[in-house]
């Protein structure tokens, strides 16, 4: 023997959203391919994603992320050519392209078993993904002091609450995304701490957690962490415009949990081993390997997807998945007309990326693209390297011209300040939302608060009446036209920033009718009285649940209709389900 | 002792080996301004997690110190194996398949192989 490492075609390591999207493509182009995960359930970070995703219907929009993790799972084991190694650690890259592979089974009623494997194949992809990034301050040891991505794996995957009291540090999308989940789990969110003058992450989400009633502290930053055995409060202060603290500006908060969501660095260890040549891009998380559009590296048949190769958004990491794969298929001669195949992944991601939102991605991109220029004459021949024609160049810097779009759906415009700070829409924001004043008294109409351009359309899959356009480019705002709307709610359930509502005016002479999305248990049911929320998540007044609509559609956020005093009907956003009346119906 | 002292003595830079800042800023003051001379003097980033959470701390904390920007900061060698993992391994165990016995460490992976740290 036998010493020698198992031989596959294609070995993938990392059965996260890029991980499964290459094996897919692998598995779809005939390659015998071996994927590696850590894990003992395949899905990466998905798994633990309970919110719906954003992109478009191709990266499965509008769906929830352990859902995408499951649609991934299968359409990877139905491919009889991809095997798959659960619970499985690579612990080196050599330089014979050997990889070393700790496994450990752990089968219930069985014996543990734990043993080193030796796999080796012509071409890699490298989908390691990221590590949460640490802050150096006093008593950071302290137990309760978690990443927001472990607090998010104890509730969401092992069904444990981290704490009662949660201080979250970052209000980038994971901060956010995390601290409303934490909000489900019934933990309450003391604050949110963000170092920066503005919200980092999707501010529909800021919105979420906003009209929950969780303040946004931008401009702050943790000084100390108190606590004897464990934590116990942690005392913040403001940061001024040059980021350093202002004495006397300290805020104690008392919480038994901080969570940190100040970045991800990508777990790039493998790929220093394999000798890629790396490059300390800021915008990409760090150090990321030097890669083209086919995202091989210098390290020929090594490719990388996902975060990894710099820290994006899950639905990127998806198509660069599908990219890798078929780049390392191409390497294997088992497709033939790459640059064709991949035309449709590689549009999707510059698409991804347009927007505003993907402004720093395609600026670390385009200091990559200085790397890769270094990198073609060494690149072997045949390698589609091709700087100029690198997403970050060539995806424009500014959307597209404006249409004639009589609603938002503008690009290019300018949020308020009040928003992109506190996660509160200006006066001028939500006059912009509304239709004008004589459709208004017509009947029910949408209310779309979506101000950001973010890459996002179910809105407008969702529209069956034709008033919510169609994306001329996805990072836009929906294009809404009340004349055509008739209220139905149907975006109202499918908005994954559940920024759409419903107002009916003319509900009663006194009251209006408010459909909203909520996402929390219990959920209310027909005749019980609610608290009516503002967007702070202030008490305003009571409303009744006149229905609670439920679609069979996996996909779909329950959408509650609710009565609402007809001069509060553009300031109430949320309901609270009181604990001790109301009752609970499942 | 200064607040500021207090304050560093306090602040964990590597979890698994418990250096603080404080325990940093000393053997920065000693001249030792890289992050392989940090981990071979103090153990940092030695530990089960190998590095994946203080090796960024360190690297910004030596280029504050060094003022270097932080891509300038060499990160030092990365060698297999990326976890802790059990000796027993490497010499395969009672009841180990015999490709198990035969994997990892050998002459054929370029002699680097897996010593557990």
């Amino acid at each position: 023997m036998s010493g020698g490492p198992k031989k596959y075609d294609a070995i993938v390591v990392g059965a996260g959203p890029a991980g499964l999207s290459a094996a897919a493509e692998l598995g779809r182009a005939g390659a015998r391919t071996l994927v590696l995960d850590r894990d003992t359930r395949p899905g990466g970070q998905l798994v633990k994603q309970t919110h719906k995703f954003f992109g478009s219907e191709k990266q499965r929009a509008g769906t929830r992320g352990v859902e995408i993790a499951r649609l991934l799972r299968e359409e990877v084991a139905a491919l009889p050519a991809v095997e798959m190694w659960l619970n499985s650690t690579v612990l080196g890259f050599y330089s014979d392209r050997v990889i070393t592979v700790e496994r450990v089974k752990d089968a219930p009623g069985e014996e543990r078993r734990e043993w080193l494997e030796k796999v080796t194949a012509p071409v890699f992809v490298l989908a390691t993904g990221a590590a949460e990034r640490f802050l150096p301050f006093p008593n950071n040891d302290l137990p309760g002091i978690y990443g927001a991505g472990a607090a998010q794996t104890l509730m969401n995957v092992h069904g444990v609450r981290p704490g009662r009291r949660v201080v979250m540090v970052g209000a980038g999308n994971i901060g956010l995304i995390v601290s409303y989940q934490l909000l489900q789990a019934g933990v309450e969110v003391a604050a949110i701490v963000e170092a920066a003058p503005v919200i980092g992450g999707y501010l529909v989400h800021a919105a979420k957690v906003r009209r929950a009633g969780v303040p946004i502290l931008t401009s702050h930053t943790v000084k100390e962490a108190h606590g004897r055995e464990a934590l116990e409060g942690v005392t913040v202060w403001r940061l001024d415009e040059k980021w350093q603290p202002v004495p006397g500006t300290e805020k104690y908060i008392a919480a038994d949990v901080l969570c940190l969501a100040t970045g991800l660095s990508p777990l790039a260890e493998l790929l220093f081993q394999a000798g890629c040549q790396m490059a300390y891009v800021p915008e990409l998380g760090g150090h990321v390997p030097v890669h083209g559009e086919d995202l091989e590296t210098s390290v020929p048949g090594v490719f990388v997807a996902g975060d990894v190769s710099g820290v994006e958004e899950a639905s990127a990491a998806m198509v660069e998945g599908h990219l890798a794969g078929l780049g390392a298929a191409a390497r294997l001669g088992l497709v033939r007309d790459l640059a064709a195949v991949a035309a449709g992944w590689r549009a999707e991601l510059a698409s991804l990326r347009a927007g505003p939102s993907g402004e720093k991605i395609r600026r670390g991109l385009a200091k990559l693209a200085g790397q890769t220029a270094g990198m073609a004459a060494s690149s072997p021949a045949g390698s589609p390297v091709s700087p100029a024609s690198a997403p970050a160049a060539s995806a424009p810097a500014a959307p597209p011209p404006a249409t004639s779009a009589p609603k938002p759906g503008k690009p290019g415009r300018t949020l308020s300040p009040q928003l992109t700070s506190t996660g509160e829409p200006a006066a001028s924001e939500l006059e912009s939302s509304l239709p004008p004043a004589d459709r208004r008294r017509q009947g029910p109409y949408a209310v779309i608060e979506c101000f950001q351009e973010i890459p996002c359309d179910p809105c407008h899959k969702a529209c069956r009446t034709g008033a919510i356009g169609p994306f001329p480019d996805i990072n836009l705002t929906p294009a809404y036209e009340a004349a055509h709307c008739n209220g139905c709610a149907l975006c109202v359930a499918q908005c994954p920033g559940l920024a759409c509502f419903v107002v009916d005016e003319n509900y009663s002479p006194s009251e209006a009718l408010l459909k909203l999305p909520y996402e929390f248990l219990p959920l209310p049911a027909a005749g019980h009285t609610v608290d009516l929320l503002d967007r702070t998540g202030a008490l305003v007044g009571s409303g009744r649940v006149v229905r609670v609509v439920r679609s069979r559609s996996k996909l779909a956020t329950p959408v509650v209709w609710v009565t609402v005093p007809s001069e509060k009907v553009g300031t109430v956003r949320n309901i609270r389900v009181p604990a001790t009346k109301g009752g609970a119906a499942e | 002792m200064s607040e500021g002292g207090e304050r560093d003595e306090n602040t964990i830079i590597c979890r698994c080996e418990d250096i603080s800042l404080a325990d940093i800023r000393r053997l920065v003051e000693r001249g030792y301004t890289t992050i392989d001379e940090i981990k071979r003097l103090s153990r940092t980033g030695m530990g089960p997690c190998q590095g994946k959470t203080c090796r960024l701390l360190l690297m910004q904390e030596l280029a504050r110190a060094t003022g270097r920007p932080p891509g300038e900061v060499a990160l030092g060698t990365f060698r297999p194996p990326t976890k802790p993992f059990k000796l027993g391994l490497l010499v395969g165990k009672e009841g180990e398949t015999r490709d198990s016995q035969d994997t990892g460490g050998g002459e054929d992976d370029g002699g680097q192989g897996g010593a557990a740290r």
